[in-house]
């Protein structure tokens, strides 16, 4: 028995589901003959309610492809994808986020809340406890033109956190920042997992990956090669880049 | 329906605060104050020449704020990637379609009656009397420029932006002629010509039954006849434009 046939049935029976994804495919047609490309090939993936998840993989492995059908932005050729919570109940950060910058941070985070029709109080006070959250209380004001990439990520979390979601959804919420934007958004991630917030991060990072996370599938090609808890694959290969290293080129 | 307000206004705020929008504002009412001059040289009749070349300035520097900024408003988002951020929220994409659209057309009220005001008090400036109907003319050009920036959005959702510009500008010139075509059709005999021309007056919008310049500034003795049933047909025609630009981006992939 594979490790991913004896780790997926250990959370479904014992922990409630955020995230089942069953078989997702994705072919896309490229080019002027239509050439089409297999960019899932078939993804098992099972998220438990307050665990936090790392998807890793090498570029290209279908980790964004992924991310991207859960939220709604693609469809899928075929699989399914069972979410148990709402819409209002996700939040989102895309990978290399742009945002408008014709707005100030704070009336981003107001023009965010807003989507998720908040009351104005509840939305007003979530704008000001998320500005200081991400460290941008003093930018508030400042056009988001003039933001750095590191700020720039950090309004994006903050966006995603808007409606306090239930399962927040992080395309590689580490890029672009310094060391102490690291800490800062590692310790957001921490803050999530302790009131009990499911979070499923994209992350090339791998020392923040085995810090933060409770269990990783790592995808390679379009499937999943690996699911199962960190501390297996620390068991298994010492340290997370050498178990990677492992899985994708195996 | 606060999600398409929300949109709307957030558009507004994106074109209202985009320095192309002020230079296209600042050329048009340079060509307005221009207006004065071409008035003085003109025997007798400077107010007539100012009110008929200054419509002429509000509509083709409206027309470019229409097609120019509504051609490019949703390729945009879709481009910088903000519409990641926007459908992973609980928006809907008519919602999209539709804010987009009304933002654009708050936009262009303010840009077109601006003008407009400028223009009649450009006139009562130099000592002449603006036509009573000078500032329903511009009304009515927003109202046609309004089913331009519909026809533009829903060629965004399918084409380039350049394209669904110059598709929008052809729209428009279409519109200005598309009760010529059935005239002519009357003049043949084949059935085939008539039924495409048919064709051609029910798809082209009849922009130049709204169009009142020619009877503001005295060239035409009576303004054209039930302004207000065309005004609803034209708003007809954006609500069954914006559920075809609704129906293809929802079919989108990003």
């Amino acid at each position: 028995m594979s490790v991913l046939e004896w780790e997926v049935p250990m959370v479904a029976t014992e922990l409630p589901q955020a995230l089942t994804i069953r078989d997702l495919r994705k072919v896309v047609t490229t080019g002027f003959w239509a050439r089409r490309v297999e960019i899932l090939r078939g993804v098992d993936l099972t998220v438990a309610e307050g665990e936090v998840f790392g998807l890793l993989g090498p570029n290209g492995a279908g980790k964004t492809t992924t991310l991207k059908i859960v939220l709604g932005l693609m469809r899928p050729t075929s699989g399914t994808v069972g979410l148990t919570l709402p819409r209002e109940q996700i939040g989102y950060l895309p990978e290399n986020p742009y945002f408008y910058d014709y707005l100030t941070g704070e009336e981003f985070l107001r023009f965010s809340g807003r989507l998720f029709e908040l009351p104005a109080e509840v939305r007003e006070a979530r704008v000001r406890d998320l500005l200081n959250e991400v460290g941008l209380q003093e930018a508030a004001g400042v056009h988001l033109r003039k933001y750095s990439k590191g700020m720039l990520q950090r309004i994006g979390i903050a966006q995603a956190l808007v409606n306090d979601p239930s399962l927040v959804l992080l395309d590689e919420p580490m890029t672009g920042l310094d060391p102490i934007g690291r800490v800062e958004v590692k310790s957001i991630i921490e803050g999530l997992r302790r009131r009990g917030k499911t979070v499923l991060f994209n992350s090339h990072i791998l020392a923040d990956v085995a810090e933060l996370c409770t269990r990783i599938a790592i995808m390679k090609a379009g499937v999943v090669m690996w699911e199962g808890p960190v501390e297996t694959a620390l068991a298994q290969s010492g340290d997370l880049e050498r178990f990677f290293v492992q899985q994708v080129t195996a | 329906m606060s999600r398409v307000f929300t949109i709307a206004l957030n558009t507004f705020k994106e074109t209202i605060r985009d320095r192309i929008l002020g230079v296209i504002v600042l050329f048009a009412l340079a060509m307005i104050v221009g207006s004065v001059w071409l008035g003085a040289i003109s025997l007798g009749q400077a107010g007539r020449m100012m009110q008929d070349f200054g419509l002429v300035a509000v509509t083709l520097f409206g027309l470019v704020v229409a097609v120019f900024v509504g051609a490019s408003l949703v390729r945009k988002e879709i481009d910088k990637r903000t519409v990641f951020v926007l459908f992973s929220k609980p928006l809907g994409r008519s919602e999209f379609i539709v804010g987009k659209f009304l933002g654009l057309c708050a936009t262009l009220f303010v840009v077109t009656m601006g003008m407009g005001v400028f223009l009649f008090l450009a006139v009562w400036y130099v000592g002449k009397s603006p036509a009573p109907d000078l500032l329903l003319a511009c009304l009515l050009i927003y109202v046609q420029l309004v089913v331009v920036v519909a026809v533009t959005v829903l060629f965004s959702t399918v084409t380039s932006p350049t394209l669904a510009s110059v598709l929008g500008v052809c729209v428009f010139i279409a519109g200005q002629l598309s009760s010529n075509v059935l005239s002519l059709t009357r003049l043949g005999h084949s059935p085939l010509v008539k039924a495409a021309s048919w064709v051609v007056f029910v798809a082209v919008p009849n922009l130049s039954a709204v169009d009142i310049k020619a009877a503001v500034v005295g060239e035409q003795v009576s303004r054209p006849a039930a302004l207000g049933l065309w005004v609803g047909y034209l708003a007809a025609y954006c609500v069954v434009v914006l559920l075809l630009a609704s129906f293809v981006f929802k079919r989108k992939e990003f």
